[in-house]
C-alpha cells in the first residue's frame, strides 16, 4: 500500500549570481506513514524548509520525485495542495480579515464541501478557544490568538497532511507547549505530520 | 480556470481592500470628492477675483465731451461703477495709476457728410486690470448708447433697422444639442485616466508587494487552486478598483460641473453627455483599467515592500498621463495613427464620443490594440508568476533584475 508521503531522490539547486550553483536539497528519500509524526531535524541552512516547500509545491524539485497521498507534487499541485495543510513560522494571516472570515477563506478555497463549511468552522472556532475573538480582525489578535487562527486556518479543510515548519520559533514557552499539544492532538486524529526543527535538544 | 475559486479569492481581495484607509481613500474617496473640491475652490477663488474687480469704481476722465450728447453724459454719472475725475495731466495719471481711463472725443475730419461724427479715444493701461476694466466699461457703454441713437435717428428719418443697417450678426447657438461643453471633452478624459492610474496603483501594490511584505504570499501559493487562478482573481479585482475609481470620478465630476460651473457659465456651458456615447466610453474604459491594472500589477509584483512597490508603479503611472497630454492639442483629430497608441487611442475615443462624434475605423482599430495589450500584459503576468524565484521575492524587487536575469543570463 502506497504511503501518505513518499519522496523519492528530491533534490534542488538554486543559482545564485555571486555564489552560482547552490545545492539546497541533495537526495532526499523518506516516506511517513498514517499517524505518524515525522521530523525533520537539521541546523539552520540544511535545507529543511527547501524539502517542505517542495512538498507543498511552492517551489518545483530540480530533480526526483515526491507524493502526497498520491499526487505528484509537479504533475498535480493542486490534489497536493488540496490534502495538505501547510504552517510555518514565515506564514502570516490577513490582517484585515476577522478570524471567522479567515477560517471561512481558506476551508472554502481550498475546497472544503460548501455546505459544511459553517459547521467547520464554528468547530474550530470552539476548539481552539477564539468564540470570543471570532468577528475580530486579526490585525487586533495578540500573537498567541493568532497563532491558534494560523494553525485553524491550516487545518481548516480538514487535510489528512499537515506540515508544520518550525512552528514554536518565536514564541515563548507556553504558547510553544501549546502548540506542540495541539499537534500531538491532530496526530491522535489519524492526521500524517511533518514536523520541522532545529531546536536540537 | 476555475470560476468558482476566482470568485472566493476576488471577494477576499475586495472584503480587504475596502477595509484599508489607503486603498479606500485613493480608490474611492479621492475620486468622489477630491477633483470636484478642487474645480470648486479654483472657481470660487476666479469668481471672487473677478467679483473684486466688478467691485471696483472706474476713475474716468470725460474730455472734450460734444454737447449734443449730453444724455451719454448723464449715463456716465449715473453709473455707480464709474466716477467722472478731472485732471490737468490725464495721461500721465494714466500711467501712474491715479486714473483708469481718458476719454476723448475727437472731431472727425470735417466735411458736409460728417459735420457732426466724432471718434472716442480711449487710453488705458492694458498691464492694469482696473484699467483694462475701465476701458471695457467704457467700451460697452458708448456702443449701446451708439447702437440706440442711431436707431432713434433712424426711426426720426423714418427708416427702419433693416433699412439703415445693411447687415448685422445674428448669432445662433447650436453646440448644446451636440452635448458636453469643449471643456468637459477635455477634462474629463484627463482626469479619468489619472483616477484610472491612483485608483489601481494602491491595489496593485496591496495584492503583489502587500502580500510579500505581510508574509502571505506563501500561504497564498499553498491553497489548492492554480496560480493561474489567483493571478485571475487579483487581476480582476485590481481592474475593479481601477474602474470604479475612474468612473465615481466621472460621475463626481459631471454632477460637480453641472452645479458649480453650471451658473457661473450660464448657457455658455452644456453639460450633457449623449446617452449613445455610453457603450463606447464603457467598452474603453473597460479595456483600459485591465491595460492598466496589468501593467500596474506586473511592476507592483517584484516588489518586496509597499515602498518599493510605489516607487516601481511610479514610472508607469507617467508614462500613463504623457499620452494624454496629446490631447490638449487644440484640433488634434482621431486618426487612425492616434488610434494605434495605447491610452491616448481610447481618451481620444471617449473625448470624441462625448462630443458625440463617432469614427468607426480608429474606433475598431482602438478596440483591437487595446484588446491586444490586456492580452499581452495577461500573457507576461502568467509567464512572471510561474517562475519560483519571483515567489521568494528574488532580484531584489526589480522588473529589470528579473529580464536581465532570464533572458540575458
Amino acid at each position: 500500500m502506497n504511503q501518505p508521503v513518499v519522496v523519492h531522490n528530491l533534490r534542488k539547486t538554486f543559482y545564485d549570481e555571486g555564489r552560482g550553483e547552490i545545492k539546497a536539497v541533495d537526495s532526499v528519500n523518506f516516506e511517513c506513514r498514517e499517524g505518524e509524526i515525522f521530523g525533520l531535524l537539521g541546523a539552520n541552512g540544511a535545507g529543511k524548509t527547501t524539502t517542505l516547500r517542495m512538498l507543498s509545491t511552492i517551489l518545483a524539485p530540480t530533480s526526483g520525485s515526491a507524493t502526497i497521498m498520491g499526487h505528484d507534487v509537479v504533475r498535480s499541485p493542486e490534489g497536493v495542495r488540496k490534502n495538505l495543510g501547510f504552517y510555518s513560522a514565515t506564514t502570516a494571516l490577513y490582517p484585515r480579515l476577522t478570524t471567522r472570515e479567515t477560517i471561512d477563506f481558506f476551508a472554502r478555497i481550498n475546497q472544503y464541501p460548501a455546505d459544511l463549511v459553517k459547521q467547520r468552522v464554528d468547530y474550530l472556532i470552539d476548539r481552539f478557544g477564539l468564540a470570543k475573538y471570532a468577528d475580530a480582525r486579526v490585525e487586533k489578535l495578540s500573537s498567541g490568538m493568532k497563532q491558534k487562527v494560523s494553525i485553524a486556518r491550516t487545518i481548516a479543510h480538514n487535510p489528512s497532511i499537515l506540515i508544520f515548519d518550525e512552528p514554536t520559533v518565536g514564541l515563548d514557552v507556553l504558547n510553544a507547549l501549546d502548540v506542540q499539544e495541539t499537534i500531538s492532538d491532530l496526530r491522535a486524529e489519524g492526521k500524517t505530520i511533518i514536523f520541522s526543527t532545529n531546536i536540537m535538544s | 480556470m476555475n470560476l468558482k475559486a476566482i470568485g472566493i479569492l476576488y471577494w477576499r481581495e475586495i472584503r480587504s481592500a475596502l477595509r484599508d484607509r489607503t486603498i479606500v481613500t485613493n480608490s474611492i474617496l479621492l475620486p468622489i470628492f477630491l477633483y470636484p473640491l478642487i474645480i470648486w475652490l479654483v472657481y470660487t477663488g476666479l469668481t471672487f477675483v473677478s467679483g473684486q474687480n466688478e467691485g471696483l469704481k472706474s476713475r474716468i476722465m470725460l474730455k472734450d465731451f460734444p454737447p449734443m450728447h449730453e444724455t451719454l453724459k448723464r449715463e456716465f454719472e449715473r453709473d455707480e461703477s464709474v466716477v467722472l475725475v478731472t485732471s490737468s495731466d490725464p495721461a500721465a495719471d494714466v500711467r501712474t495709476g491715479t486714473l483708469d481711463a481718458l476719454v476723448e472725443f475727437v472731431p472727425a475730419q470735417s466735411t458736409p457728410a460728417t459735420t457732426n461724427n466724432f471718434t472716442t479715444r480711449i487710453t488705458y493701461d492694458e498691464s492694469r486690470d482696473a484699467s483694462s476694466q475701465a476701458r471695457l466699461r467704457v467700451a460697452q457703454k458708448i456702443s449701446r448708447y451708439r447702437e440706440s441713437y442711431l436707431e432713434l435717428q433712424a426711426v426720426k428719418l423714418g427708416i427702419s433697422r433693416a433699412q439703415y443697417q445693411n447687415f448685422w450678426i445674428d448669432d445662433r447657438k447650436i453646440s448644446s444639442g451636440r452635448g458636453v461643453g469643449a471643456l468637459m471633452a477635455v477634462m474629463l478624459p484627463l482626469f479619468f485616466i489619472i483616477m484610472l492610474a491612483v485608483g489601481s496603483m494602491h491595489p496593485a501594490i496591496d495584492s503583489t508587494a502587500g502580500e510579500r511584505e505581510n508574509s502571505t504570499w506563501e500561504t497564498m501559493m499553498t491553497v489548492a487552486t492554480s496560480r493561474a487562478n489567483i493571478l485571475v482573481a487579483k487581476y480582476l479585482y485590481v481592474a475593479t478598483m481601477a474602474f470604479t475609481a475612474a468612473f465615481l470620478n466621472l460621475f463626481a465630476m459631471i454632477f460637480s460641473m453641472g452645479t458649480i460651473l453650471g451658473p457661473l457659465f450660464g448657457s455658455n456651458l452644456s453639460l450633457r453627455i449623449p446617452l449613445q456615447s455610453a457603450p463606447v466610453v464603457l467598452i474603453g474604459a473597460l479595456l483600459l483599467a485591465l491595460f492598466v491594472a496589468g501593467g500596474m500589477m506586473i511592476l507592483a509584483s517584484f516588489a518586496r515592500t509597499y515602498k518599493e512597490g510605489q516607487a516601481m508603479t511610479s514610472p508607469f503611472y507617467i508614462a500613463l498621463i504623457i499620452p494624454v497630454m496629446f490631447l490638449q492639442t487644440p484640433g488634434l483629430e482621431f486618426t487612425t495613427r492616434i488610434a494605434l497608441i495605447p491610452v491616448a487611442n481610447v481618451m481620444m475615443m471617449i473625448r470624441e464620443a462625448f462630443q458625440g462624434i463617432y469614427h468607426w475605423r480608429p474606433i475598431g482599430i482602438t478596440l483591437g490594440v487595446e484588446t491586444a495589450c490586456v492580452i499581452l500584459a495577461l500573457r507576461v503576468a502568467m509567464f512572471v508568476i510561474q517562475h519560483e524565484d519571483f515567489i521568494l521575492g528574488s532580484y531584489n524587487g526589480s522588473f529589470g533584475k528579473f529580464v536581465k536575469e532570464r533572458f540575458f543570463r
